[in-house]
């Protein structure tokens, strides 16, 4: 049985009344590919926005690699190994592809004091970087400002920042989403690879159910800020209580 | 004949073109390239021997285009850079003028030095209110600050002589040499500012320059990839701050005298056109640009004497007119500024014989 590396125990947060987390709770063990679905406002974001540290929520503990992390910034938990990419591509638009995946890099290599520059830290950090452009196959593109890329790249190119800090949890938050089917297979493969070679442990918020069953090694199902279900991806489609919130009580 | 052909073609572009590097450090150096690396000797060598070959006049304008090169860069590093918008840079000059101008003489350097250390303090604390503020509100509370620095400049009498201002020995020497001479005016500026555009040229392609364009392009993204906000914005005033101090003690130095109205809000903004003719995102911005708004204004008086002595008086009103004009023209057919007008041209040329 593997370590568990990420436990979250009743997490509670709403907005004015408006609940989107109610007493969840799971746990994530280490190599997983863990996967969060539910309909459209069913809290999914929410929670990853709790796990980095973007909202603190009213009640509950995170505990990641065995410590709470209650009261640290995100900047911490990145530093500690905890990723995130976001839902809206949130790039840095006018850096080049390689300059994004630099800033990620330094998480794993190591910063130095940035007003002294240090130039054999500066090539590790290239050379991890043009490690990780290689392995997504960005590299014809790393001198081209992110944002003049297409929809695809920039997904990946934010993958790529991601995982080049060599996180222990990355969050990814809907990387599929918008994508043509080659490129969903592409990224798909990439996760696959990067969780394999480099040990990186996956929580996938993603709509596409079909890849989600695939992939996933766990799921957990949400609808309203509640769980439905937790569990093997095998089970989900039987569950009564998913196929009512998807699908409506008729069914 | 393929292989020999590709390493025919291979040989060409290592000699000749700018693209083929054959490593990362390669990539990342000053000039990359043999022409890259001469034409920086050839800059580095002509900016030491221009002060032999000028007359006193072109030597005076020259300096003050260092001195608008060096307060505009450190604006860049902080406009261009950080993204955070300032219209306090003249304050900053004015700062580092009336410090360096208590220490003068053999001490010139030290002076100098000591009123960007100056200037880089208060703008620590000028960059403070940015860790609450971003964008046009930022810009107002700059504004704030370029108005409170003018009136103690012209009030604080016993450290800045009040409106008349302080003004230099004229017979003062620095290691014998005279002050009142623009030549070792110029000299002195000289080493301050080309170790200072390395070292902006190095750290806007390194960790502190990645963390200003992130803070720039998205501070939460930034955020959730460890960059310090508070640092990084700090840093980024301070920096921008020190520059324009630097950029103040070569000023005081090079009119021998201080006063409060080189420090007003319009140098402020004319320290802002730099970064915006010049072309935000590289050092060489801050440098074409500054050579713009300083050349561009004697250029037309030139012009305007040379239409004959009794039109001068008349056509000086229509040079402001005129430098307006030309400015926004600049910003609607070139908004990527001097330096994306210098890159078509490069480009042009690379391929040049056979652009196909």
């Amino acid at each position: 049985m593997s370590e568990t590396l990420l436990e979250v125990h009743d997490l509670h947060l709403s907005f004015r009344g408006v609940k989107a987390l109610a007493g969840v709770s799971f746990s994530v063990a280490e190599g997983d590919l863990f996967a969060v679905i539910g309909p459209n406002g069913a809290g999914k974001t929410s929670l990853l926005n709790v796990l980095s540290g973007l909202y603190r929520p009213q009640q509950g503990r995170v505990v990641f690699m065995g410590e709470d992390l209650a009261g640290q910034s995100p900047q911490q938990r990145v530093r500690k190994g905890l990723g995130r990419t976001f839902q809206n591509l949130e790039l840095f638009r006018g850096m080049t592809v390689l300059d994004n995946v630099k800033l990620g890099a330094e998480l794993a290599v190591g910063g130095y004091t940035d007003l002294m520059p240090k130039a054999q830290i500066e090539w590790k950090i290239r050379h991890h970087a043009e490690e990780v452009l290689d392995y997504l196959h960005l590299s014809p593109y790393r001198h081209v400002p992110a944002g003049a890329l297409p929809y695809g790249l920039q997904k990946r190119v934010e993958v790529a920042r991601a995982l080049a800090g060599r996180p222990r949890l990355l969050l990814l938050d809907e990387p599929m989403a918008g994508l043509s089917l080659e490129e969903k297979q592409d990224l798909a493969r990439f996760l696959l690879d990067a969780r394999r070679e480099w040990g990186v442990t996956l929580v996938l918020v993603e709509h596409d159910l079909k890849a989600v069953l695939e992939l996933s090694t766990g799921v957990l199902v949400m609808s309203y800020g509640e769980v439905l279900y937790q569990g093997a991806p095998a089970g989900v489609r039987e569950n009564p209580r998913v196929a009512e919130a998807y699908l409506g009580r008729s069914a | 004949m393929y292989r020999l052909s590709q390493t025919l073609t291979d040989a060409f572009s290592r000699r000749f073109s700018r693209t083929v590097r054959e490593d990362y450090r390669q990539d990342e150096a000053y000039a990359s390239t043999p022409q890259g690396r001469f034409w920086l000797a050839v800059a580095i060598i002509g900016v030491l021997v221009l002060p032999l070959l000028l007359p006193q006049y072109p030597l005076f304008v020259t300096t003050q285009i260092m001195i608008a090169a060096l307060a505009g860069l450190g604006l860049h590093l902080l406009v261009g850079g950080a993204g955070q918008i300032s219209l306090g840079q003249a304050a900053f000059v004015g700062i580092g003028a009336y410090v360096s101008s208590h220490l003068s003489g053999d001490l010139a350097p030290l002076g100098i030095l000591a009123g960007g250390l100056v200037a880089a303090l208060i703008g620590i604390v000028l960059g403070i209110p940015s860790l609450r503020i971003k964008g046009a509100y930022l810009a107002i509370a700059t504004l704030a600050f370029q108005f409170l620095a003018d009136y103690v400049f012209k009030r604080w009498t016993a450290f800045t002589g009040g409106v008349a201002g302080r003004s230099l020995p004229a017979e003062g020497t620095f290691l014998g040499l005279p002050l009142a001479d623009d030549r070792v005016v110029y000299y002195l500026g000289l080493v301050f500012a080309i170790p200072m555009f390395f070292y902006a040229k190095r750290l806007l392609s390194t960790r502190a320059g990645r963390a200003w364009f992130a803070v720039r392009d998205n501070d939460l993204s930034a955020q959730l990839s460890g960059v310090d906000l508070v640092r990084s914005k700090l840093t980024a005033f301070a920096l921008s701050a020190f520059y324009g101090g630097i950029a103040g003690g070569i000023l005081m130095h090079l009119i021998g005298a201080v006063t409060p109205e080189n420090f007003v809000l319009a140098f402020s903004i004319q320290y802002l056109a730099i970064v915006i003719v010049g072309g935000a995102g590289t050092v060489l911005g801050a440098v074409l640009g500054a050579l713009f708004i300083v050349l561009i204004p004697e250029i037309l008086s030139v012009m305007a004497g040379a239409f004959g002595p009794q039109y001068v008086a008349q056509l000086s009103a229509w040079r402001s007119v005129a430098f307006g004009v030309l400015i926004l023209l600049f910003l609607i057919l070139e908004p990527r500024g001097l330096v994306g007008l210098w890159g078509r041209i490069r480009d042009y040329f690379r391929t040049w014989p056979l652009p196909y």
